[in-house]
């Protein structure tokens, strides 16, 4: 099983855009700050909108090649959320985190 | 006549194969290895539910490698792959990988049919105008763009076929990522190559039904004579139609119609209580009735089925005079078969589906203000809904349902994605 860290904080963001890249790429959230942290990303999983109400919601799956972050960008408040870290580094096969037999 | 004489004269079809069977392998596990990095390379497992009991939906090829099968309880895949990591699903992110694919094979032909949320079909029949190249070359080129527009981890597998069941099976010989073509100069080394139960359709029952024939082989059920076939062993059309479809002609070009629409809920709770099955018939009544109002349905029977810790089930309907569509109607109406159930034992299961259904009047303003009251009602609540998010007004009773039952991924059928989107 691995370690889910729900965190659901607004963060800091500095992200590239590149004109001349696919839609997939178009948009890559560099690095994020909250409280005092800061991680730098690698690696773009898996970018997909979708919709809380009305609202549109650009979800970034990304990594720092330690562990996996999901964000989100709000399009209409144009805030960025970080709304987990799962981290599977401690994901030994019989941790106490895992689901017993 | 001896079957190898039959076999001879059994009409094979010759057509050039048009069909392309595209399917995404471990659909929602590679999804989500594509999304988490992190992921890639290890035994993942997707389930609705993140519970001891639940049941893996997806598992990644690592974790096939290991023996787990999709369908398999949560700790019983947990024992042959002890690393194996579980992961919830996410409907909006298969959605966009869904909407993805499908833009990516209308780009081809106009004629494209979703089998289910990761597999489709592009029929190039009349395209060969627009499509210049050979379709073996347009498989390879449509495995690249869903590198480039998903993500660089996602592959598929792609079959092609002179029909629809041909084109699935082409499309299951090599996995993962493979590109395979049967056509008429091949059929018979390809069939020759599998067992029955490798073809589409044919699970134990009908492998027991063929066997009983003396048919053992895919490729003594090509040779098996027609009548044989639909006598003997289907005692149906069917066994005219699979004489068909196993030589390449087509028999599943159909649409099927909605006969009935209902939600199913195995209850998170070993010993329910009365207001505890009330709270999950509740909401399911209601997600039952947003579903009939979202494929613009009204219905006049309902079911409720239940199954019992004791391995009982019991169900019954009942037809209603008028057609009811709104979440209080259905709530109504189940409540009232619910309430004839046995007490005998712990609830295990419940579902409820609505059937006789037509299309819904609800534009239709009636004569009756009470009828354009609740038509007005249940518009404004769908209208608020859709603003700000599904539930966010509900029944009463169904609150302490919310959050526990939760949409399955629709493994057959790609009718509601839309609307369990909105809900995710």
């Amino acid at each position: 099983m691995e370690n889910i860290i729900e965190i659901n904080k607004d963060v800091s963001v500095v992200a590239y855009y590149f004109r001349n890249a696919g839609e997939r790429l178009r948009c890559f959230p560099k690095r994020i700050e909250w409280d005092g942290k800061r991680v730098d990303f690698t690696e773009t999983g898996l970018r997909h909108p979708t919709k809380k109400g009305q609202r549109m919601v650009h979800v970034f799956d990304m990594s720092d090649g330690n562990a996996d972050y999901r964000i989100e960008f709000d399009a209409e408040r144009l805030t960025w959320t970080l709304i987990s870290i799962a981290d599977i580094s401690y994901a030994a096969p019989h941790s106490s985190l895992a689901i017993a037999h | 006549m001896p079957r190898h004489i039959a076999a001879l004269q059994s009409p094979i079809n010759p057509a050039v194969p048009q069909l392309m069977h595209i399917d995404l392998n471990s659909c929602f596990a590679m999804v989500e290895q594509q999304a988490r990095p992190l992921l890639r390379g290890r035994p993942v497992g997707v389930t609705n539910r993140k519970t001891k009991n639940a049941c893996v939906v997806a598992a990644s090829y690592e974790a096939k490698r290991l023996g787990v099968k999709v369908g398999m309880p949560f700790s019983e895949a947990k024992l042959l792959a002890p690393d194996m990591i579980l992961v919830e699903t996410d409907p909006p992110k298969y959605h966009y990988v869904y909407q993805k694919l499908v833009n990516i094979m209308k780009s081809y032909s106009p004629n494209v049919t979703m089998k289910s949320i990761d597999e489709g079909i592009i029929n190039f029949t009349s395209t060969g105008n627009v499509n210049k190249k050979t379709l073996e070359a347009i498989g390879y080129e449509i495995k690249q763009r869903l590198k480039e527009d998903v993500g660089g981890y996602m592959t598929c597998n792609i079959g092609i076929a002179p029909n629809r069941f041909l084109a699935k099976t082409a499309a299951g010989l090599h996995k993962p990522d493979g590109l395979d073509i049967i056509d008429h100069t091949n059929l018979r080394q390809t069939l020759a190559t599998l067992k029955l139960t490798d073809l589409t359709g044919i699970a134990s029952r009908n492998e027991a039904r063929l066997n009983a024939a003396g048919i053992y082989t895919a490729l003594q059920f090509l040779d098996a004579p027609s009548d044989i076939l639909a006598r003997r062993v289907f005692k149906s059309v069917c066994g005219e139609d699979w004489y068909q479809r196993l030589r390449g002609w087509e028999v599943d070009d159909f649409e099927s119609t909605v006969r009935t629409v209902g939600r199913q809920f195995v209850l998170d709770e070993w010993k329910p209580t009365e207001e505890v099955l009330r709270a999950r018939l509740s909401y399911l009544c209601e997600t039952t009735a947003m579903k009939l109002r979202y494929k613009g349905l009204a219905a006049r029977g309902v079911v409720v089925y239940l199954r019992y810790a004791n391995g009982d089930h019991w169900h019954e309907r009942k037809i209603f005079r008028q057609p009811f569509f709104s979440n209080a109607d259905v709530l109504t109406k189940a409540s009232l078969v619910f309430n004839r159930r046995p007490r005998d034992d712990w609830v295990r299961e419940m579902s409820i589906s609505c059937y006789n259904l037509e299309p819904s009047n609800m534009d239709q303003v009636s004569l009756l203000e009470e009828v354009n009251r609740e038509v007005w009602l249940t518009e404004a609540v769908d209208t608020i809904n859709n603003q700000f998010g599904e539930f966010t007004i509900t029944l009463a009773t169904s609150l302490p349902a919310k959050g526990l039952v939760k949409q399955k991924i629709p493994f057959g059928s790609t009718r509601y994605f839309e609307l369990l989107c909105n809900r995710a």
